[in-house]
C-alpha cells in the first residue's frame, strides 16, 4: 500500500465515523463544490453540485478527497461547466488570514527554501535569491505556535478593529474556521454583502489593509514649507494612523530605534533614525495635545512622512489575501473537511472561543483540529525523504528537526502530518 | 414617508415617480406619446426634448432654461423613449452624463437638507439624517481648529453601490469616515453619488433585437409630432456627429496592429471613450499616460476624448502636452486594480490572469506593470511571426528536397 492510498483511507475512515458531525453549509445545493484528490494526475475535479447533505456526505465519504472545497458564490446551476452559464446569483463575504502570504519572524526557523536557478538555499521568505537574485524557489512551509499565534492576532484585529466598529457588523454574523495549516477563514453571509460586484468588494479589501490610502486626503499637506500631519480627532483610518503612531513613539527610544532600521519595516537610513529620535519626544508631546498639526523633524519632508506613515499602515491594517475576496468565483476550504497537506481539520470555532483557541495544542476536544490523535501509545515507523524537515511541535511536544535517511518512530497525529507535507514515508 | 409630488415633479427620476403616475406607467409607450403630441402642451415638451439634446451636443454642462414643473415629468418620459429609439450608445452617456449634472446642480443651488433626505430615502438608500449636523473630525488649519460636521451617514453597501464607479480617491472607503456600517458623507458628496444614481438610470442598453426596434420607431413615427421631433434630433446628430468620431482606430494607421497588443485596462478605457461614456479623472491620466509612453502623437492622444460629454480641444491639448513634457509612467498593476481600472477578470485575459515565463504555473510571474503586457505580447507575436516564416521556409524547401 502506498502511502497516499493509506492516507486516503484514514481520511474515508474519519469521514466514516465523523459523517453526522460534518457540518453543511447554508444554501448547500446552490453552492459548488471541488476536490483535489489523492492522485496526482488528477488537478482538481470541480463544477460539482449537491442536492442534500446526504448526496455531499455519502461523495465526500466515498472519494476521500485530499483537498475539499466550496463556493462562496450561490448559483441556479452550480454544476455547469463554464462560469457564465452557472448563473450567478451572489457571494459571500470572504477573508482569507493565510501566513503563507506576509512575513513573520518565525519563518527564519522554519521555512525552507533552495533556489531553482543556482541551487542555493536556507530559511525565511526571500523575494529573491540573495546570491543569483532569481525568484524561482522549492519551497517547504512550516508551521508552528508563533505564526499561528500572528494569524490569530490579525483576524481578531480584523473582527475587533474594523469589521465589528466599522463596519457594524455584528458577530453573529461571521463564521470563523482555522484552515487547517496555517491560517483562518472568516465568512460573513447576507444578502446585502452577497450582492457586491468585484470592485465594491476591491474597495472593502482597500479599507481592510489600507491600500491606496491617500495620505493628502486625510491631511497630509506641505503649507509655506511646513508639514501638516493627521488628526488623531479625525475618526476613521486617521485616527486609527496616529493611535498606531502615538503606541509607537510611547515605545523605549532603543526599540523604536531598531524598528526605524529594520530592513523589513521602516527600513530607514541611520541619519533620519537619530533625527527621528531626537525630535521624538516633542512629536509625541504635539499628538497627545492635539492642538496643533505642524510635524516637525529635522531632514522629514513630505516623501519620508508618507513612508513612515506607509508602515504605520501596514501595521494597522489586516493582512489579508486580497484575491480571496475579491474573487466572486473562488473555491473555500469546505469546514469540517481535512487538509490534505497537514492532516488537520478544517475546524469551524465560535467568536468567543477564537481567543484561547490553540490549534496545535487545543484542550477542548470539541475543537481541536489534530483528529489523528494516537491511541494506546502507538507509534509509526517513517523515514524522512526529504533533505531537511524543520522542528515540529504539536500537543506540547516536540519531534525533529530531522534529516533525509533519518528513521523516526512517532505518534500517529505526527507520522500523518509528516506523510501529508510529504517529507517522510512509512517504512 | 411619502415624497412630495412636487419633489417628484422636479426630479422625475424618482422610483415614486410611478406612485404618482401610475396612470402613465401602465399605458404602452405609443398610447402615451400620442396622448402627449396630442395634447396642448406638445410644442412646449417636444421643445424642451430637443433643448436637452441640443446642450448634449454643445458639450454644455447644464440644461439652458430647465424649467420644473408638471411638465418635467413628460419630458423625462419622452426623453428616454427617444433614447430607445436611437439606440445610440455615444448619445445616451452624453444625454445622461447632461441629465444628471444638471439633477446635480439644481440639488446643490436647492441645498435643502430635507429634501435630499426624501430624495436619498425614496432612492431605497439607508441614510442617517442629523439636525443639528453631526460632528466626525476637525480641520486644523495653523491654530485654528474647527469641526468637520455633517448632516448625513450613508451605509456602507449603499455607498460603495454608487461611489465604485467614481474611480476617484476622494471616493475611496478607505478615504472616507465609516463608524458602525455607516459613511459620513457631506452634502454635496452625497448628492453627487445621487447624480451617479440618476445616470445610471438614464443609461439604457443597446438593444440587439433591431426588428422590434424597426417596428416600433415604425408604429411611433405615424405620430406627426414624434416623428418631427425624431427627425430634428436625427438630423442635429448628423452634422454634430463628425465632432464625436473616436479616431483612435483611424487615424494611427502606422500603429493600428498595436491595439491588439494592449492589455484590456486600456482597451476598456478606449472602449468607453469610444462609447462616449465620461472617463473618471484617473482613467483619463492612465490612458493618456499609457499611449504617450509608447510614444503616441500628442495630437492622436487628445483625438481620444473628442468623444467625451465635456470634450475642451483646447484645455485636453494643454494637459496632453504637459504631461508629454513631464514623462509620467502610466499606473502599475497594484495601483490599477486599487482604483477599479484593472479589467483582467472581466476580459478573463489569460496573461494578466496566469502570468507568463513558465508552462508550469506555479513558477509563472504575474505581470506587475500594464507596458510589460505590450512588451510581452510584442515579443510572443514577434515569435510567431518567426516561427510561422520558418515554417513557411521549410514547406518551401520540402519540395526541392523530394527531387533532389
Amino acid at each position: 500500500m502506498t502511502d497516499l492510498i493509506y492516507l486516503k483511507r484514514l481520511f474515508q475512515a474519519y469521514y466514516q465515523e465523523e459523517r453526522e458531525s460534518i457540518p453543511i453549509v447554508n444554501s448547500l445545493n446552490l453552492r459548488e463544490f471541488g476536490f483535489i484528490p489523492w492522485e496526482k494526475k488528477v488537478f482538481m475535479k470541480r463544477h460539482m453540485k449537491f442536492e442534500t447533505p446526504d448526496e455531499l456526505k455519502d461523495n465526500i465519504i466515498q472519494n476521500a478527497p485530499k483537498h475539499l472545497y466550496s463556493s462562496g458564490s450561490l448559483y441556479m446551476l452550480p454544476d455547469a461547466k463554464e462560469m457564465e452559464n452557472k448563473k450567478y446569483l451572489g457571494c459571500d463575504l470572504i477573508i482569507d488570514i493565510d501566513v503563507d502570504h506576509f512575513y513573520t519572524p518565525c519563518k527564519n526557523n522554519h521555512d525552507l527554501w533552495v533556489c531553482k536557478e543556482c541551487g542555493n538555499k536556507g530559511s525565511g521568505m526571500p523575494d529573491k535569491c540573495p546570491k543569483c537574485k532569481a525568484s524561482k524557489f522549492s519551497k517547504l512551509n512550516w508551521v508552528c505556535d508563533d505564526c499561528l499565534d500572528i494569524a490569530k492576532k490579525e483576524i481578531k484585529k480584523l473582527i475587533y478593529d474594523f469589521l465589528i466598529p466599522d463596519f457594524g457588523i455584528n458577530e453573529k454574523d461571521m463564521k470563523i474556521a482555522f484552515s487547517g495549516h496555517r491560517g483562518y477563514h472568516l465568512k460573513i453571509e447576507g444578502d446585502e454583502l452577497r450582492s457586491l460586484n468585484s470592485d465594491e468588494r476591491r474597495e472593502i479589501v482597500d479599507y481592510l489593509t489600507g491600500n491606496n490610502i491617500s495620505f493628502e486626503l486625510l491631511g497630509l499637506i506641505e503649507r509655506s514649507k511646513e508639514i501638516h500631519g493627521l488628526s488623531k480627532e479625525n475618526l476613521g483610518w486617521s485616527q486609527k494612523i496616529m493611535r498606531k503612531v502615538e503606541e509607537f513613539l510611547s515605545k523605549p527610544k532603543t526599540e523604536i530605534e531598531r524598528i526605524l532600521l529594520d530592513d523589513k519595516r521602516f527600513n530607514f537610513s541611520q541619519n533620519y533614525v537619530s533625527s527621528f529620535l531626537n525630535y521624538k519626544d516633542d512629536f509625541l508631546e504635539l499628538i497627545k495635545k492635539g492642538e496643533r498639526n505642524v510635524w516637525a523633524i529635522e531632514g522629514f519632508g513630505l516623501i519620508m512622512w508618507k513612508k513612515f506613515l506607509k508602515e504605520i499602515v501596514k501595521q494597522v491594517g489586516v493582512e489579508l489575501d486580497e484575491p480571496v475576496s475579491i474573487d466572486i468565483h473562488r473555491l473555500i476550504r469546505y469546514p469540517g473537511s481535512l487538509h490534505g497537506k497537514t492532516g488537520f481539520k478544517v475546524q469551524e470555532i465560535n467568536m468567543n472561543e477564537l481567543e484561547d483557541f490553540n490549534p496545535l495544542d487545543e484542550p477542548n476536544e470539541r475543537i481541536d483540529p489534530i483528529v489523528f490523535k494516537t491511541e494506546k501509545n502507538l507509534s509509526y515507523k517513517l523515514e524522512i525523504t526529504e533533505m531537511e524537515v524543520p522542528m515540529t511541535k504539536i500537543k506540547g511536544a516536540k519531534y525533529g528537526p530531522y534529516v533525509k535517511g533519518e528513521k523516526i518512530e512517532v505518534p500517529h497525529h505526527i507520522a500523518v502530518f509528516l506523510l501529508c507535507k510529504e517529507v517522510a514515508k512509512l517504512i | 414617508m411619502s415624497i412630495s409630488n412636487e419633489l417628484v415633479n422636479r426630479y422625475p427620476w424618482l422610483p415614486s415617480l410611478k406612485k404618482y403616475y401610475n396612470d402613465i406607467g401602465e399605458k404602452p409607450p405609443v398610447e402615451f406619446i400620442a396622448e402627449i403630441f396630442n395634447s396642448p402642451d406638445n410644442h412646449q415638451i417636444a421643445e424642451r426634448v430637443l433643448n436637452i439634446f441640443k446642450a448634449a451636443f454643445d458639450n454644455l454642462e447644464e440644461i439652458p432654461n430647465y424649467q420644473i414643473d408638471n411638465l418635467n415629468v413628460y419630458v423625462y418620459l419622452l426623453l428616454k423613449i427617444i433614447l430607445y429609439a436611437l439606440n445610440n450608445k455615444l448619445i445616451t452617456n452624453r444625454i445622461a452624463n447632461l441629465y444628471s449634472k444638471n439633477a446635480y446642480s439644481d440639488m446643490e443651488r436647492e441645498n435643502n437638507e430635507s429634501d435630499i433626505y426624501e430624495i436619498s430615502h425614496d432612492l431605497g438608500l439607508k441614510i442617517n439624517y442629523y439636525d443639528p449636523p453631526i460632528e466626525y473630525g476637525l480641520k486644523i488649519v495653523k491654530d485654528h481648529r474647527e469641526p468637520r460636521r455633517t448632516n448625513f451617514t450613508i451605509h456602507y453597501i449603499d455607498y460603495l453601490r454608487l461611489a465604485s464607479n467614481l474611480r476617484d480617491e476622494y471616493r475611496k472607503l478607505t478615504n472616507n469616515t465609516l463608524i458602525n456600517g455607516f459613511v459620513f458623507v457631506q452634502n454635496k458628496t452625497l448628492i453627487r453619488l445621487i447624480q451617479e444614481y440618476v445616470r445610471n438610470k438614464l443609461l439604457i442598453e443597446e438593444t440587439d433585437d433591431k426588428a422590434s426596434l424597426k417596428a416600433f420607431i415604425k408604429e411611433v413615427s405615424r405620430i406627426q409630432g414624434f416623428k418631427d421631433l425624431y427627425d430634428k434630433i436625427l438630423s442635429l446628430w448628423v452634422e454634430r456627429k463628425e465632432d464625436f468620431d473616436f479616431t483612435f482606430k483611424i487615424d494611427i494607421k502606422s500603429k493600428e496592429e498595436l491595439l491588439t497588443l494592449y492589455p484590456p485596462c486600456v482597451l476598456e478605457v478606449l472602449k468607453k471613450a469610444e462609447e462616449g461614456q465620461n472617463l473618471a479623472h484617473h482613467e483619463r491620466l492612465y490612458i493618456v499616460w499609457f499611449l504617450l509612453a509608447l510614444e503616441y502623437p500628442v495630437e492622436n492622444v487628445i483625438n481620444i476624448f473628442s468623444t467625451l460629454p465635456d470634450f475642451d480641444r483646447e484645455q485636453t491639448t494643454y494637459q496632453v502636452e504637459y504631461a508629454k513634457r513631464k514623462n509620467y509612467t502610466p499606473y502599475q498593476c497594484s495601483t490599477l486594480k486599487s482604483l477599479g481600472l484593472c479589467m483582467a477578470e472581466k476580459y478573463k485575459d489569460e496573461l494578466c490572469l496566469t502570468g507568463y515565463g513558465s508552462k508550469d504555473p506555479t513558477e509563472r510571474k504575474l505581470l506587475k506593470h500594464p507596458l510589460a503586457y505590450v512588451r510581452i505580447k510584442q515579443y510572443r507575436t514577434e515569435k510567431e511571426e518567426e516561427y510561422l516564416k520558418n515554417l513557411a521556409k521549410r514547406k518551401l524547401e520540402e519540395p526541392k528536397n523530394q527531387n533532389d
